[in-house]
């Protein structure tokens, strides 16, 4: 998995591409420890160029939106499509991180 | 426990110091030992044992192998048979052994290396040479020992982690529905129960049960926790204990997901879940009552041959403590079937890296033989043809149910 970040009056977008599995662990918690350093008030993961997600994946969104609850940033999600958005909706994961279909 | 303690013991011991190590000195002629004895002296060596003969040298290894040994050409005059007898003691097949002396020519020197000495010094040498010389090999035989000692606590590590895997995945085994308590269902009520458990190493983080509830009911779960490996198999250890010391509303799957939720949360670490799914069938009624929480939409076979896939939608367990499970029922006549899986079924990657997709499990399923009953069971032929193209062992667990009702006797006017 790689990312990108974009940042406008508080409100963080990060685009994911490619994977979000166990081996992109490393990346995903720079972008918690981003979120929890930057001093932004909203982080939106945009999962639009994002082709996989399995349950580690699910694991890391779950930490993203603990550390989010912690330090008052609140963790978005938007645009899942094909795999992920199958995943993400068999486990209702946007009744705990609000998602923009 | 003590096994590992004892291995560790052994590195301190085998790191000695070339200073801490022992040399025996085999030479005729002891008073002429002065230059053999300072060049040692030099080097920190102060363990130095001096044999004037064979029968005191053999006596002296065999009561404990030097770390060094070194050989006066005199003492060998008796015949080159003396290194083969040292070589044959305890200790002794790598220690080193050297030859100091004046050498006739190739020809000598080449019988004394393959008689077993391991170096030559061939006089006149002077001290500093001679002193470089032996700390050499002093150091070579401080490294195989301290190497030796670390693969052998490797090895006693390794043989006592196999045992404890071993115990560990009978014990994971055992928390699985036996045989004969499979057997019992299945003639209770009248089903076929074929069953796959398949960890991607020596334990895994899959776990699946089936009781019975009473003279029309059953139920069978599946449940996946993130991960796998020892940490995932500690959970499933967890919900196993979970479902059979505490009183479970077992007949309303979305009741029970929601009570196993709530025990749960909290006590899984923040990154770990489990996905789930819990069902119940009424084979008096016909009907399959689930719920699940993020488990794969299981696969229902109709009678006719059709397929349905039925919804799955639930937080997975131990994720918030909020979480609400929904029951769907679905039509289960005789000769239906109910494929369960967990999702190492349909995110493993063939030999091209391809994952092989949900809709590939579909596809097999339907292109299962007919009479796939008598081969051994359908779930036996679907797992040949995929593991025709996927390659073992997998990345994560898989397990897989098939429940399948006998269809009604033919003819029979009920």
């Amino acid at each position: 998995m790689n990312y990108t970040v974009r940042d406008q009056a508080g409100v963080r977008e990060v685009e994911l591409r490619g994977q979000l599995t166990f081996e992109a662990n490393d990346a995903f918690r720079q972008i918690i420890d981003g979120m929890e350093k930057d001093g932004i008030v909203e982080c939106v993961l945009n999962l639009g160029g994002l082709d996989f997600i399995d349950s580690a994946g699910l694991g890391l969104l779950v930490l993203a939106n603990n550390a989010g609850n912690r330090v008052s940033v609140q963790l978005k999600m938007k645009h899942p499509r094909g795999q992920v958005r199958d995943m993400i909706e068999i486990s209702e994961f946007h009744t705990i991180i609000p998602c923009e279909f | 426990m003590s096994s590992d303690r004892t291995a560790a013991a052994a590195a301190p011991d085998a790191a000695r110091a070339v200073g801490g190590q022992r040399v025996l000195i085999a030479h005729p002629r002891p008073p002429a030992l002065a230059v053999l004895r300072a060049a040692l002296s030099t080097i920190g060596v102060r363990a130095m044992d001096v044999a004037q003969d064979t029968d005191t040298l053999l006596a002296m290894v065999a009561q404990g192998a030097p770390d060094l040994l070194v050989l006066h050409l005199g003492i060998l005059t008796d015949g080159l048979d003396l290194l083969a007898r040292l070589r044959a003691l305890p200790g002794m097949r790598d220690a080193p052994i050297l030859v100091l002396g004046r050498f006739a020519g190739a020809g000598e020197r080449l019988a004394l290396m393959k008689a077993g000495a391991t170096d030559l010094i061939p006089r006149p040498v002077t001290r500093p040479e001679l002193a470089a010389r032996l700390r050499v090999h002093l150091e070579n035989r401080a490294l195989n020992r301290s190497l030796q000692a670390v693969i052998g606590s490797l090895q006693t590590y390794h043989t006592g982690a196999v045992q404890r895997m071993t115990l560990a995945r009978d014990m994971q085994l055992d928390l699985l529905p036996t045989l004969a308590e499979c057997g019992g269902l299945e003639r209770r009520y009248a089903i076929r129960l074929d069953s796959h458990f398949e960890s991607s190493s020596e334990l895994g983080g899959d776990i699946w049960g089936a009781r019975a509830l009473d003279d029309h009911r059953f139920a069978v779960f599946l449940c996946d926790f993130t991960g796998h490996g020892v940490a995932a198999a500690l959970n499933t250890f967890r919900l196993h204990a979970l479902l059979t010391k505490i009183a479970l509303p077992g007949d309303d799957p979305a009741e029970t997901l929601a009570a196993i939720n709530g025990l749960l949360v909290g006590l899984l670490p923040e990154t770990q879940f489990a996905t789930m799914i819990y069902a119940v069938i009424d084979v008096r009624a016909g009907t399959v009552v689930y719920a699940t929480a993020g488990a794969p939409k299981p696969i229902i076979g109709r009678p006719d041959g059709g397929l349905e896939v039925g919804a799955s939608v639930g937080l997975p367990l131990g994720v918030s403590p909020k979480a609400s499970y929904r029951n769907r029922a679905m039509a289960f006549p005789p000769g239906s079937f109910l494929f369960l899986f967990s999702d190492a079924l349909f995110e493993a990657r063939d030999w091209e890296g391809q994952i092989f997709g949900y809709q590939g499990v579909v596809d097999l399923v339907s292109g299962l033989d007919e009479d796939a009953d008598l081969e051994g069971g359908p779930l036996r032929q679907l797992l040949e043809r995929y593991f025709t193209s996927m390659p073992r062992p997998l990345a994560d667990d898989l397990t897989a149910l098939w429940i399948s009702r006998r269809p009604d006797p033919p003819g029979d006017p009920d």
